[in-house]
């Protein structure tokens, strides 16, 4: 459990990081959509059902600020983690490079996901890939430069509560 | 155990048991959950607003007083010619209820003004939305019209505690029905694909086909006024573009909003007002 609280205070972190992040791009009408990094750590590295639980809470806490019927994001995000889940022991889960490449696949399958469910209510759905493909790029760009660190932060987090859990074992 | 065994095996089978308990939970939980879910990260939007304020206040420290003194007499201009528009505002709304005393119509719908900071923007290719720092504390009432200097920002979405969610008028999912400046004939507006690196836009379409605009002379659109949420005459943008419909019986268009939707910092909730009781008149 206190691995799972951690996770959920950095997938907090994570939120509050991409909304000051499109808070700031809104002038130029690009948006950031980083929703693989909500999934990536806790399906490769977590049990199933604690790493559905985080993945699914950090769904939800974006359901709670997008126009879209509440989980929405949760049943995306605990797809993406089962489906990762699922794969996980043919991934090098400590190598730079096959975490970028994760996290990008993830990511886009989550948009194109998201995005096939609000287009019907777009006016030109066929005119909205016009906006919808420089978003997508500029989200893949963001977090091919990003995901490691997030990672790695998760990571150390988890190891540092792992630690001070054992160093109250030994004192008790 | 066993269930773990069974989520193991069958993993699509297990989101597939999610998604159904998920279907069948009630709405007023979600409706709760989602509630739940926003005011615990309220406080993460609005403290990262203030900070952005105090960054803001800081560097305005840092103006010289030239450049204060210049900024003062400028704005004593501006509030001479805005008290002089707030006399003849005066008279209108005076000669306004003579006329409706006169006919004996029924009172228009009066506002009051709610200025609120914007704590946050998310324009992305769905949804076009602001949470702003102001919410139920403060009187701010859901379906609300929100306005700035260039005009209509949009109408509340959803209102919680301290805080509240605006849709803008260049989402695609915000629909309002307007008229071409000088016309009465109402055209539905509808807020657009917004391209990247470019103003919002918007559509109208049931536009009547003696209306032509285009660049080099495009038709300011208003609001209508129908419907009694937003008040009649108020900016929505600008059509620049008029072509004819696929039914042949009315043209679509284009609406260029204002640039400035995507860098708001403050906007003003219009609060409606409830009307006085009319004084009591003897029969004629």
């Amino acid at each position: 459990m206190r691995r799972v609280i951690i996770l959920l205070l950095t997938q907090v972190l994570l939120w509050a990081l991409l909304a000051e992040l499109n808070h700031g791009l809104s002038g130029w009408q690009v948006h950031v959509f980083g929703g693989a990094l909500f999934v990536v750590y806790p399906a490769l590295h977590l049990g199933r059902g604690e790493g559905l639980l985080v993945a699914g809470w950090a769904g939800l806490l974006c359901d709670a600020h997008a126009p879209v019927a509440f989980g929405t994001h949760g049943l995306l995000f605990a797809a993406a983690h089962l489906l990762l889940f699922r794969a996980r022991e043919r991934v090098p889960r400590q190598d730079p490079v096959s975490q970028i490449l994760v996290v990008l696949f993830t990511n886009l399958a989550l948009f194109l996901g998201l995005s096939l469910l609000r287009l019907p209510v777009a006016p030109a759905p066929g005119g909205a890939w016009g906006r919808l493909l420089p978003d997508l790029l500029a989200s893949q760009v963001t977090l091919a430069l990003v995901a490691v660190w997030f990672l790695a932060l998760q990571d150390r987090l988890v190891r540092l509560g792992d630690a001070w859990a054992e160093l109250r074992g030994h004192r008790g | 155990m066993p269930f773990k065994r069974f989520s193991q095996a069958n993993p699509l089978l297990t989101l597939g048991l999610i998604v159904a308990v998920w279907l069948l939970l009630p709405t007023a939980l979600k409706t709760l959950a989602r509630a739940s879910f926003f005011e615990l990260t309220a406080p993460v939007s609005l403290a990262a607003s203030r900070v952005r304020d105090l960054q803001d206040f800081w560097s305005l420290r840092a103006r010289s007083r030239t450049e204060l003194i210049e900024a003062g007499r400028d704005l004593a201009r501006v509030n001479a010619s805005f008290e002089l528009a707030v006399q003849q505002n005066g008279e209108l709304r005076a000669e306004v209820a003579r006329l409706e005393e006169l006919l004996r119509l029924p009172p228009l719908r009066d506002h009051r003004l709610e200025h609120a900071r914007v704590a946050r923007r998310d324009f992305s290719g769905w949804w076009q939305r602001i949470v702003i720092r102001k919410g139920r504390d403060h009187g701010i009432p859901a379906g609300a019209p929100v306005v700035f200097s260039g005009g209509v920002v949009g109408r509340v979405a959803e209102v919680h505690a301290t805080t509240a969610v605006v849709e803008l008028i260049s989402s695609p999912t915000m629909r309002l029905a307007g008229v071409v400046e000088g016309d009465t004939r109402p055209i539905s507006f509808q807020g657009g694909v917004n391209p990247t690196l470019a103003p919002p836009r918007g559509v109208v379409e049931l536009m009547p086909l003696d209306i032509i605009a285009n660049p080099a002379a495009p038709k300011r659109l208003v609001t209508a006024g129908f419907g009694g949420v937003f008040p009649p005459g108020l900016t929505l943008g600008t059509i620049v573009r008029a072509d004819l419909a696929s039914d042949g019986l009315f043209k679509s268009g284009e609406v260029e909003l204002d640039p400035r939707l995507g860098t708001l910092t403050e906007v003003s909730v219009l609060v409606p007002v409830a009307p006085a009781a009319a004084p009591v008149r003897p029969a004629p």
